[in-house]
């Protein structure tokens, strides 16, 4: 028990160390990328030169690295991440307002893409069809061979829902993962001698099987959801779906470093969240 | 068909794609740039082989000039982080200690990182407005600098097993130098290794490639790449009147499943 909190505890640390050096690394990304502090605004002749000193004063006021980053981190703290050079709104709102969309897309596409997959391993494993396994291993590595944003562009033409498209993505890469390691499971002596005793087969998946793959399946949770997070963007942007995807691919378009950083320092934490989580939970397991 | 066979077959056919992409110049008639005014979307003809695009270039001369793009830069990219991943991979197996943990922390870091957002913001710090030539050096040299952590995990278990070997430990206790070691005993066992890391990752930098050119983000027009070639699908009515226009997607899902079907060969070498 003690152990299990120091473990999480260690996870914990290494997630806020994680968000400072991410943000340390955005902050010196936004500040030396070139174009840095220019203001738009500067080049409007209707305002005075007090204004546009009063503009640049407000850039350099934040000009070295360290004072730009405590900036940062000062306004992260009260959830504010700065604003949108391109939209011109708060960071967080337009993150309030499209995370819950991609979130959706995202647990919904990783559940239909792991119950597919299970379903087919499983079915693959147990009933040991030739058939089964070569149309499983014939659509799964089609899919593989596919980049995210053809399935995207299939996916608008047949209407189907962004999280579909999302499932087809995460999909292949989960079937071989899964079969290989049912495959692995089944395959193991005592497993054999429980068959041989007659024991039923849900007993055997679910006393024997499934808590033998417990850890690595728990280590594929959290990977998965990196996968659909990477596959989000793409998908999103071609299917017009208004998440997080889409705004990070606008922002990179109209090149708005704060956002775009912001953004890829949330679904990093979001993802290596789920990861420390799925180590836990396979630590615990074991 | 034996699985020996079906490798032969997908090694020909991946060198037959290779050729085309090399001899670009000889094999297509014209330039991937050459605008043909009064033939835009076109269909296929003794002239152009797959038709023409909405302005007017030959489909046939961007698909192979494409392909030169494409595969020649891609095992770029995988060299420059089968590298990577084969230097601090292998310091960390051999050193062990600090550098190990410390390595490893990057990698494991590295490999929890969504990769295409990472890409994206990298990008973003670019210029979008760099030339066509500088958008594939960029394009590829990202995919090279932040495709190593999954190889590097396998360099360091090969070679943290090496470290342990009675071999090198034999070679250890009759006085053989460090760099010698390295270069006679711990490299040569490696290399089939990075071999096959080096095949896996092709595949995986070629669809990469193909998604951010879609998104506008990789190689820049009027430069060709699969990635670019597959933005035609997204008009749907231009693709169900030339049906050829899927010649990219369809050279693109041959490549990577030919690549698969390769590379179980390379892992047992391993």
């Amino acid at each position: 028990m003690r152990h299990g909190i120091q473990r999480i505890g260690v996870r914990l640390l290494m997630l806020v160390a994680l968000c400072l050096l991410g943000g340390l690394l955005s902050a010196s990304l936004v500040r030396f990328s070139p174009g840095y502090g220019v203001d738009e605004r500067e080049l409007d002749p209707r305002l005075s030169p007090a204004t546009v000193e009063a503009i640049r004063n407000s850039h350099r006021l934040n000009s070295g690295l360290l004072s730009y980053y405590g900036h940062y981190l000062a306004g992260a703290v009260h959830g504010d991440f700065g604003s949108s050079e391109w939209l011109q709104r708060p960071i967080s709102s337009l993150i309030k307002e499209r995370l819950p969309v991609t979130g959706r897309s995202v647990l919904m596409g990783v559940l239909v893409a792991w119950v597919v997959a299970l379903a087919i391993s499983l079915a693959t494993v147990f009933f040991r069809g030739y058939l089964l396994d070569i149309s499983g291993t014939l659509v799964s590595g089609v899919l593989i061979a596919l980049p995210a944003a053809v399935v995207a562009i299939f996916s608008v033409y047949l209407r189907t829902p962004v999280f579909l498209a999302i499932a087809l993505v995460t999909f292949p890469k989960l079937f071989r993962y899964l079969r290989n390691l049912l495959a692995h499971a089944y395959a193991q002596p005592y497993i054999l001698a429980a068959q041989a005793r007659g024991i039923g087969q849900a007993r055997i998946l679910f006393h024997h099987v499934l808590p033998l793959a417990a850890p690595a399946l728990f280590a594929l949770l959290g990977v998965s959801l990196s996968m659909a997070f990477g596959a989000a963007i793409p998908i999103e942007a071609l299917c017009d779906s208004p998440g997080v995807g889409q705004l990070a691919w606008q922002a990179a378009l109209n090149r708005d470093l704060p956002l775009i950083m912001n953004l890829t320092l949330l679904v990093t934490i979001i993802t290596v969240a789920a990861n420390s989580f799925a180590n836990v939970a396979s630590e615990r397991s074991l | 068909m034996t699985r020996r066979r079906l490798r032969v077959i997908c090694a020909a056919v991946l060198c037959a794609i290779f050729g085309v992409g090399l001899f670009a110049s000889t094999v297509s008639p014209y330039s991937y740039a050459r605008q043909f005014r009064e033939r835009p979307n076109a269909a296929p003809s003794a002239s152009h082989l797959l038709g023409t695009d909405s302005l007017g270039r030959d489909l046939f001369a961007r698909l192979v000039y494409g392909t030169r793009v494409s595969l020649l830069l891609a095992p770029a990219a995988a060299l420059l982080a089968t590298l990577i991943a084969g230097v601090f991979g292998g310091l960390a197996g051999l050193v062990g200690g600090w550098c190990e943990k410390l390595v490893l922390a990057a990698a494991d870091l590295s490999m929890a990182l969504p990769l295409l957002f990472v890409l994206l913001a990298l990008r973003a710090v670019l210029p979008l407005d760099i030339s066509p030539i500088l958008s594939v050096i960029a394009t590829f040299v990202l995919l090279g600098l932040l495709g190593w952590p999954s190889s590097l995990r396998v360099v360091w278990a090969t070679t943290r097993n090496l470290r342990n070997s009675d071999f090198l430990l034999l070679a250890r206790a009759t006085g053989c130098g460090r760099w010698r070691m390295i270069v006679r005993h711990v490299f040569p066992n490696l290399r089939p290794v990075l071999f096959a890391q080096f095949w896996i990752s092709i595949p995986l930098f070629v669809l990469t490639e193909a998604t951010l050119s879609m998104l506008g983000l990789g190689v820049m027009e009027p430069l060709p790449s699969w990635g670019n070639l597959l933005r035609g699908l997204e008009d749907i009515s231009a693709v169900s009147a030339n049906l050829w226009r899927l010649a990219p997607l369809i050279l693109l899902v041959l490549v990577v499943i030919c690549f698969q079907l390769i590379l179980p060969a390379q892992e047992e070498t391993a």
